[in-house]
């Protein structure tokens, strides 16, 4: 359980990543139906389920493609908690590094290279503005699974740890616990406009390139060095 | 080639071939190459009508939201496991999955089946009929099986087929047209509009309607509709479009604007110069347009291939299910025809030649070089040999008289009469014999019933005395008397390497212009560029030996024939093809159409005059001969594209359906690697953006 604590601290700090980002699509969601209190809880509730819903999605996808890695090398399939195999070792280390090199720009130590983000979507954000200006009930639902396929450095970063977990559950339930994490600040924000100033922002920010680095180093240490710290995080 | 054939997609802009998917959006009539294009287009363009774009959008997010939430609670069932004892639970989970799933056939699910329905009401099956039978049968299976008691639900295959199809379409539609956006400006012209000033007020009018004379107002940022002359007004235009060049023209009252640039920062008022659809940039739009629209060999092969593909997979599906129930269970035969379906696909056989010779003509274009279709950049990238025409080809279109020999008359009588015959010749010889005309104060008489033979000369009658310019053979043809000492001096005057223009009136040649052509700069680079690249080279030219020799020395050239008629160099042409395989000829387009228009890909450069010419498959801008190395590098580029695409996707599909068959696929892994086949494919094409550098 305390991985996915960890994921859910993550999550909580990149929120202000989010907000920084998303958190204009979740005010324009509150402004967009002033009407009763209640109506707007739920378009926010609406909204973040949509969201955690498919990171937890995009989790079992990037689960099961590990797992398919390690399947393919000709591994054996690595249960939650017990030792890992070589092909699992190979894919922890990997991703760990990939996850280090993801939290640099967070953490203002690399520039972000725009291009990244893959074309289709970017050009999705841009009709998303009509389903915001939708009144209908449904529609913040369906803002919140299409905001969640939008390309973002930290779901990536997500996305890359519920890979080395090399397991479709563990995967949609890490993805699940971040998302869940990212909830307080995206509602507050959405509830009561912005909440916190630039400053507050980029240490936010900061702090989420900690926790992935942080996450980074531990993956790449489960999958070099000993096969017992595995079980030990696990338990 | 029918008229459906003739189609671009709406939203991507590639052609949509035979098998086309036509809707009515907001009024309008359009074509679409696939599902995702029609949906990625009513999502963009429903501005007429914004609700019915935003829920477009919202059925896509609520169908993926139900549909990943069958996905995360079967995953969850099939990892925990449910013991024969929890029958309850099992029996729970299973009618939340149906409740869950139903929605999601419903709003997913629907869209799908209309498009298929559409296609079989046009007589062709469609991938989606594909998608719509392998999902619709995993849904009722399952709801059979819940109904039965049985064990095993499959609403995730369901759910998952539709939400990745709809959504990978959807997503690669996007995509696709966001690659395909440098073209949009050559594109633009049909749809252009202007704001036209009449009595005080302002209208918005199609380009279409605008006439010679109107007034126009051109905004800072819009890209100007019209040809015409600035009356009002200061600003900077870019004419990338038109040139190929980027730099920013300065325009105020009084100079000339063009159809397709974009005015930069100042208000403009045009009275234009022609109607909106003769401008040039109207012309690059419709021959941009038709070569998109040319179907190819490599087209067509696919396209045929397309067409028994989806039946065969029918049938196949069909068998593998028939095979696999017969040593097996029901159910995982099921599964097994139903990866048949998906795997089967053929999204990436359909984009593998379109998207690589659209690319590959809207990088030309953007260039300024002009290809009719892809046929024509397919031919480019075989051609073996080029040939080159000499005057205003090799040669500056800016000539000069060096000298004027006569025979018992004035030069400027000579200049006088060659000047008359040639003001009207559309030659490039014109300008350097009536400005060396001018310069000495020669008064021009006019000529009438004045003629061009195409690599002989001009004929007509000048003050009522019949005349004739060109060359010496062709006028003693013409029945021209010589002086007595005239071939000994035609020697002499032959061995300079100049061109020699022979003037005749009055039944006797009477005199010879004498005139030098100076290399093209970038001549000789050209030439060398194309031997590095393999291609030989060849002059062919009407003018004399000397001459010949002189220009193909200079920069280079392999071989060289002179003195050619057009006929000649058409058998010349044609000896040469025999040879050595498929050539290309380079001339300016006028004089040489014939003999462009025999060569396996005929080259214009700079023909000002005009495009719409049909003789030539490439025309190059102005000065734009150095191009010609580059744009055979991009044709080769596209023909390895376009191959390496074809491979891919025809493997692809073998492969995939080969494992299916024997029943080691799960179909929704099919429909991930499906999805990512079609990626494939685009991101290979989309190399071409950056492939060939100069």
């Amino acid at each position: 359980m305390t991985d996915y604590l960890v994921f859910f601290l993550a999550g909580l700090a990149g929120s202000f990543h989010c907000a920084g980002m998303c958190g204009g699509f979740a005010c324009a969601l509150g402004i967009s139906s002033p009407g009763h209190r209640w109506t707007m809880i739920g378009r926010q509730a609406l909204y973040n389920t949509g969201r955690v819903v498919t990171y937890a999605f995009l989790g079992a996808l990037a689960g099961a493609a590990g797992q398919a890695i390690c399947t393919a090398g000709g591994m054996a399939i690595p249960t939650l908690d017990g030792a890992m195999g070589t092909g699992q070792r190979l894919l922890a280390t990997a991703s760990g590094a990939l996850m280090i090199v993801m939290a640099l720009p967070l953490l203002g130590l690399r520039r972000v290279r725009v291009g990244f983000a893959a074309p289709g979507l970017a050009g999705m954000a841009g009709s998303l503005r009509t389903v915001l200006a939708t009144p209908a009930w449904p529609a913040p639902l369906a803002f919140g699974v299409l905001n969640g396929f939008l390309p973002c450095p930290l779901v990536y970063a997500f996305a890359v740890q519920a890979a080395a977990g090399a397991d479709p559950v563990s995967g949609a339930l890490t993805m699940a616990a971040f998302g869940a994490g990212t909830i307080p600040a995206m509602a507050a924000i959405g509830a009561v406009g912005r909440l916190a100033g630039p400053m507050a922002l980029r240490w936010g920010v900061r702090t989420a390139g900690v926790f992935i680095l942080a996450l980074g180093l531990v993956t790449i240490g489960r999958g070099m060095l000993f096969p017992a710290f595995h079980g030990h995080l696990m338990s | 080639m029918t008229a459906i054939a003739d189609e671009l997609c709406s939203q991507c802009g590639l052609p949509v071939g035979r098998y086309a998917t036509w809707r009515e959006i907001t009024g309008d009539r359009h074509a679409f190459c696939c599902y995702g294009c029609c949906l990625a287009y009513q999502v963009r363009n429903g501005q007429a009508d914004e609700s019915e774009a935003a829920w477009l959008l919202i059925r896509l997010g609520v169908g993926a939201f139900l549909a990943m939430n069958v996905m995360l609670l079967s995953l969850f069932l099939y990892a925990r496991g449910l013991d024969s004892t929890e029958t309850g639970l099992r029996q729970a989970v299973h009618l939340l999955l149906w409740a869950l799933a139903t929605p999601v056939m419903g709003i997913l699910g629907w869209m799908l089946l209309r498009s298929a329905l559409h296609d079989l009401a046009d007589r062709r099956l469609g991938a989606e009929l594909l998608i719509c039978l392998g999902s619709g049968a995993a849904y009722a299976y399952s709801v059979l099986s819940i109904l039965a008691g049985g064990e095993h639900v499959y609403f995730d295959i369901a759910a998952t087929l539709l939400v990745l199809f709809t959504l990978g379409r959807f997503l690669e539609a996007l995509g696709r047209a966001r690659a395909m956006r440098s073209l949009a400006p050559m594109l633009a012209a049909e749809r252009a509009e202007a704001t036209l000033l009449a009595d005080g007020r302002e209208v918005q009018r199609p380009a279409s309607e605008i006439r010679a004379g109107d007034l126009v107002l051109v905004r800072p940022g819009e890209r100007i509709a019209v040809d015409g002359v600035v009356v009002d007004g200061r600003s900077t235009a870019d004419e990338m479009v038109l040139t190929g060049e980027g730099k920013p023209a300065e325009k105020c009252p009084g100079s000339m604007v063009f159809a397709g640039s974009v005015n930069h920062e100042g208000v403009l008022v045009v009275r234009t110069a022609a109607a909106g659809m003769q401008s040039r940039w109207a012309q690059i739009c419709r021959i941009v347009r038709d070569a998109l629209r040319q179907e190819t060999r490599s087209y067509r092969l696919a396209d045929r291939i397309a067409a028994v593909f989806i039946p065969a997979v029918l049938v196949t599906a069909v068998l593998t299910i028939v095979h696999h129930s017969s040593d097996g269970t029901f159910e995982n035969a099921l599964l097994n025809g139903l990866a048949v379906l998906v795997i089967a696909c053929p999204c990436a056989l359909g984009l593998a030649t379109p998207m690589a010779l659209s690319l590959g003509i809207g990088r030309l274009a953007r260039r300024g070089c002009l290809v009719r279709g892809g046929t024509i950049l397919e031919a480019l990238a075989s051609v073996r040999g080029v040939a080159f025409d000499k005057t205003g080809t090799l040669t500056c279109s800016r000539l000069h008289v060096v000298a004027v020999e006569t025979f018992d008359v004035r030069a400027d009588a000579v200049l006088r009469y060659a000047a008359a015959l040639e003001r009207h010749s559309g030659h490039p010889f014109e300008r350097s014999i009536v400005d060396a005309a001018l310069a000495r104060t020669i008064e021009v008489d006019p000529a009438d019933g004045v003629r061009l033979v195409p690599g002989c000369g001009v004929v007509g009658s000048v003050g009522g005395t019949p005349a004739a310019a060109g060359r010496l053979d062709w006028l003693s043809d013409l029945g021209c008397s010589m002086p007595a000492d005239l071939p000994k001096r035609a020697r002499v005057l032959d061995a300079t390497g100049l061109t020699v223009i022979y003037v005749a009136w009055a039944g006797c040649v009477r005199g010879a212009i004498l005139i030098d052509a100076p290399l093209l700069a970038e001549a000789t680079a050209t030439v060398d560029a194309l031997r590095r690249l393999g291609v030989r080279t060849m002059l062919l030219t009407g003018d004399l030996p000397a001459a010949g020799q002189r220009v193909a020395d200079a920069v280079g050239i392999d071989a060289w024939q002179a003195r050619l008629s057009p006929e000649a160099k058409q058998d010349a042409l044609a000896a040469w093809e025999a040879r050595i395989g498929s050539v290309a000829m380079v001339g300016d387009g006028i004089n040489d159409a014939p003999v462009l228009a025999t060569a396996s890909v005929g080259i214009a450069v700079g023909t000002a005059t005009d495009l719409a010419r049909e003789s030539a498959g490439l025309v190059l801008p102005e000065g734009g001969l150095r191009h010609l190395p580059w744009a055979i590098r991009l044709s080769r580029a596209v023909r390895t594209t376009i191959a390496t695409n074809l491979v891919w996707a025809f493997s692809y599909n073998a492969i995939g359906i080969a494992l299916a068959v024997q029943g080691l696929l799960q179909p929704v892994i099919a429909a991930g690697l499906m999805a990512v086949s079609s990626v494939v494919v685009i991101l290979n094409s989309l190399r071409l953006e950056s492939a060939v550098k100069d």
